[in-house]
């Protein structure tokens, strides 16, 4: 999460890993041999990584992008391809109602999340960040929501939002908001609203920590130089505290983003996507054309959207990430 | 009001405000356990209890020894079953997740190679990857090897979510390690593996252990690759367990429960034995799912 300016060493080819041998006694060969040595070692520790990459994700993202071009059925997936079928499976996304409503979807329900995650988690990092009676003790349980099985997390919500012996129905009663039970999981508008506060609530703890810990490194001495010159506490956050923890604010939206549009099982869970394909999300969309109907054309067709749409912020990630990405050995030398 | 006494209520709204939000944030898994001991007329009778009524035992009688009156979809062993197959899965993705990071972490972080730039890149971009586009290409090449329903295919599928984020947290350990350390080991005439495996291994472990347990819950956790890429039949964790409880009609709840239950007992041992690495892991920027 360090996004400080890369400190490349201009090493020469030669020192690179020559220098860590004593020079003295050393004739070139020898030391080439031991570059040699390392580059073959290096490359051997690597070789499982990359056959792996290879394998698990450079394979099926190339053979999705083929997929989304061919007619697929039910007895093509025995023999990898299918005939050519050209653009039907996009145009077939592009104006299927439900395709087009479940990019829809994950639109508002990416930017809905993000939107209160970031406010609900950096009033908690902030409050983490007083001192107060037993706040270590309350910091390490909010982590709860982030180590559950999404799975479980759908169902959860599910046995919550019940419309009849529902914790939040009995909750509304209780305290006399509604006087009928709230059609939670049956109303179209009103799941989707389960479904995000779902994911709300399952990002807070990673929204808080990230927070949390880019306000632990602020120094003190900018905060009370604030004090003294008279900024309020609304101020010093507007002026001081935001503007320094940017970087860490950029990159918690950029993962929380990418988080958000994978949700899958949550929503499976959950919904199932119903009712009335009401949160039917790209990701569960894709599932039921490519599995439960074995159109795995139209469903890699989708897929390809959903992977453009995450894909769009990697430049960005890269970029935010380009301290480590220069790092290499020598460079803190 | 005093200044003292100023500060004392401002800790004393904290903490209120602490409380308040942890009861938000563990009130969801606080319902499930209760939930978890009530029985199938509580459950059904339309009234959430806050507090346990009547606590028994039989949903995880049922669920332990299989079997459930109101599910739909056949499910083929019990629980017990599942969880065994949960585990082999949690901890072969441990496995491959070790075997595959800890060489390659090593090898872009202290050796100097022409590809470390384009690799870390790739493992930048393969944590956005959705797991779905992988899901839909890899069920058919694991249909046209032959693999599909097997241990193998579904660890393989699960590294996905562990082996780009492993090899990125210990390749960051690995620049804190001095450069002397290795080649001190290498004037006394130590081969790269040997190197590798007697000194840099064992000064690894807090960051080896971070990646494992996540690594461990990721394989675990696992539901989207369990879906797609078994076909229902021997193998089933215990997530697709309690998907299949769900049934399309009626929910047998107490079953469900008691399962979600026994699913989260992994991540309540790691929060209490595994705490430092667990918020280590967090910050270090993961990506789920």
């Amino acid at each position: 999460m360090k996004t400080s300016p890369p400190v490349e060493a201009p090493a020469p080819a030669t020192t690179g890993t020559g220098a860590a041998y004593p020079s003295a006694g050393i004739g070139s060969s020898a030391r080439l041999s031991g570059w040699r040595k390392q580059q073959i070692a290096g490359w051997l520790f690597l070789t499982p990584a990359i056959a792996y990459l290879l394998f698990a994700f450079a394979l099926p993202v190339v053979y999705n992008v083929m997929l989304s071009f061919e007619r697929t059925s039910p007895a093509t997936i025995a023999n990898f391809t299918a005939p050519f079928a050209g653009l039907a499976n996009y145009r077939f996304i592009f104006h299927d109602p439900t395709s087009r409503g479940a990019i829809v979807h994950t639109f508002v329900f990416t930017a809905g999340s993000l939107f209160f995650q970031f406010i609900i988690g950096f009033a908690l990092a902030l409050l983490f960040s007083l001192r107060f009676p037993g706040r270590t003790f309350a910091r390490s349980l909010i982590i709860v929501p982030w180590l559950l099985p999404l799975i479980v997390t759908g169902v959860i919500f599910r046995f919550l939002f019940q419309a009849e012996g529902g914790a939040v129905n009995q909750l509304l009663r209780t305290v006399g908001l509604v006087h009928h039970p709230v059609q939670w999981l049956n109303d179209p508008q009103l799941a989707f609203w389960t479904i995000l506060i779902a994911n709300i609530w399952l990002g807070i703890p990673f929204f808080t920590l990230l927070l949390y810990s880019a306000l632990q490194d602020v120094p003190v001495e900018v905060k009370e130089a604030a004090v003294i010159d008279g900024a309020g506490p609304w101020q010093r956050l507007r002026l001081v505290i935001v503007p320094i923890i940017l970087p860490v604010i950029e990159v918690t939206l950029l993962l929380g983003f990418v988080f958000t549009v994978k949700v899958f099982d949550l929503v499976i869970g959950l919904t199932g996507g119903g009712p009335a394909n009401a949160t039917q999300l790209i990701t569960t969309w894709s599932y039921n054309l490519s599995f439960q109907v074995f159109s795995f054309g139209e469903g890699a067709a989708l897929n390809n959207v959903l992977l453009v749409l995450a894909l769009i912020c990697s430049p960005m990630y890269l970029w935010l990430s380009r301290g480590s990405l220069r790092r290499s050995r020598g460079a803190e030398a | 009001m005093t200044r003292l006494q100023k500060s004392r209520a401002l800790r004393l709204l904290c903490t209120l405000a602490a409380v308040a939000a942890l009861v938000v944030i563990l009130f969801p898994v606080y319902a499930i356990i209760v939930g978890s001991f009530e029985s199938t007329e509580t459950l059904f009778s339309g009234t959430f209890y806050w507090l346990p009524h009547l606590a028994t035992l039989d949903n995880y009688r049922t669920v332990l020894h299989g079997g459930s009156a109101n599910t739909q979809e056949t499910v083929t062993g019990s629980q017990s079953g599942n969880v065994l197959t949960s585990l082999l899965v949690g901890l072969g993705t441990v496995a491959l997740a070790l075997v595959v990071a800890v060489p390659a972490a090593y090898a872009l972080s202290k050796y100097r190679l022409r590809v470390t730039v384009v690799v870390v890149s790739a493992l930048l971009v393969a944590q956005i990857v959705p797991s779905i586009v992988l899901a839909t290409s890899l069920f058919i090449v694991f249909h046209w090897i032959n693999l599909v329903n097997t241990y193998p295919a579904l660890i393989l599928a699960d590294g996905t979510y562990a082996i780009p984020f492993a090899i990125l947290v210990l390749r960051a350990f690995f620049f804190s390690l001095p450069n002397e350390l290795m080649d001190a080991a290498r004037v006394d005439g130590a081969s790269e593996w040997t190197t590798f495996r007697r000194i840099v291994i064992p000064l690894a472990r807090s960051a080896v252990i971070t990646v494992a347990v996540f690594a461990f819950l990721a394989g675990w956790g696992d539901f989207i690759f369990a879906l797609t890429i078994l076909n229902g039949t021997g193998i089933e964790p215990i997530t697709l367990g309690i998907y299949n409880y769900l049934g399309n009609f009626s929910t047998d709840w107490g079953a469900v429960m008691a399962s979600a239950v026994i699913a989260l007992v992994p991540a309540g041992i790691m929060l209490v034995v595994a705490q430092r690495y667990i918020a280590t892991g967090l910050t270090a920027g993961s990506v789920k799912g």
